[in-house]
């Protein structure tokens, strides 16, 4: 059999409804895989869905800093063979004006959320032996940005997550690991670009080898990592930022 | 919020580098020497939590004075 292939697996998807998530929904279920895709706008899932190959897709619309809806979720998907975490949000705070809210409103999505689907899956005993586990996180948790206090830490917590989930699962040959994305092309890209201008984007721009990511370029490595191929690769961080921190 | 004089305190006490009276409604926020993108984000939170009003870096390009960034906060206070 094709390492590379996902045939025979169901993989649900956070944050399928745009950028990064929704492209992986598309690269998986063209590389076989059944997908469950969820996000809060249920329109842009069924635009998303519409797009992949015929199959068992379904979409389960929910908002992860819902406990009821995580505990819906788990309830209604049946057993899968890897989770994409993609849902998040960027919000930049300058350290002054940090107070619980803040923490709150970028904790409970960035972290909470996949944290609390993940050990419920788990707890369910919904995730088959052998499955796979990606964390969308950022370059910014070891490069942080001015304003970035809130998100660079949500994106460090994660990694520690996924690097004790490693350990704990390892005996099931459970595999979990993050992706560390510098910019890439998606809506939230352009979320960015209107807080901090066209100017200071572009300049930040230059300064990558390759150039900015395309969603596209993310979802073919998170598929890998969905994939047999990977299955010695566990606890580790992939980075994927167009040769920005290879140096000068 | 009450006038623009009220608006410029605000903004002076959280940019520790400005000496108290270098705002005007009329300043011109590219003209100051400390000016950078650390600014905009201050303006950006500091509107955000003191007034509750979004605005975005994009809004920020689009003015340039202290009495238009003013204007662009009591009209969106009022949606
Ligand atoms: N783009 C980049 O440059 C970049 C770089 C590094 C890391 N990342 C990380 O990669 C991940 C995906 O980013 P992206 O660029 O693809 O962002 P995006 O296009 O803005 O997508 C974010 C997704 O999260 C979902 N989401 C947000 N809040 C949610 C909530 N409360 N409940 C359920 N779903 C929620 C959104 O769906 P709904 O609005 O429909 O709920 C959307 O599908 C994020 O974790 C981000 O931090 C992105």
């Amino acid at each position: 059999m094709n390492p590379f292939s996902l045939e025979n697996k169901t993989i649900l998807v956070t944050g399928a409804s745009s950028g990064i998530g929704a492209k992986t929904a598309e690269v998986v279920a063209n590389l076989g895989a059944t997908v469950i895709l969820t996000a809060r706008n249920e329109e842009r899932l069924l635009d998303v869905l519409k797009k992949l190959p015929k199959g068992e897709h379904q979409i389960i619309q929910a908002d992860l800093t819902d406990d009821e809806a995580i505990n819906e979720i788990v309830k209604q998907v049946p057993n899968i063979d890897g989770i994409v975490h993609s849902s998040g949000i960027v919000k930049h705070y300058p350290v002054k004006f940090i107070s619980k809210k803040q923490i709150k409103e970028i904790y409970e999505i960035n972290y909470e959320a996949p944290v609390v689907l993940t050990s419920s899956l788990l707890k369910s005993k919904k995730v088959n032996k052998g499955a796979s586990i990606v964390f969308m996180s950022s370059i910014a948790c070891n490069f942080p940005n001015k304003g970035g206090a809130l998100y660079s830490g949500t994106k460090a917590a994660i990694n520690s997550f996924s690097k004790t989930l490693a350990l704990e699962h390892a005996p099931q040959k459970i595999r979990s690991n993050v992706i560390l994305a510098a910019m890439v092309k998606t809506p939230l890209f352009d979320e960015a670009e209107k807080t901090v201008s066209k100017e200071l984007m572009n300049k930040h721009g230059k300064q990558y080898p390759l150039g900015f990511g395309e969603p596209e370029d993310v979802a073919n490595t998170i598929a890998f990592l969905l994939s047999l191929a990977s299955k010695w690769i566990t606890g580790t961080e992939i980075v994927m930022d167009g040769g920005l921190s290879a140096g000068m | 919020m009450n006038n623009i004089g009220e608006f410029i305190s605000t903004l002076e006490t959280e940019f520790d580098e400005l000496a108290p009276g270098t705002l005007k409604p009329e300043t011109k926020f590219n003209d100051l020497d400390e000016w950078s993108s650390m600014y905009s984000l201050i303006i950006i939170a500091l509107i955000d939590t003191e007034y509750e009003v979004t605005i975005s870096g994009e809004d920020l390009m689009s003015i340039s004075k202290v009495e238009e960034l003013y204007e662009m906060v009591k009209l969106r206070m009022k949606q």
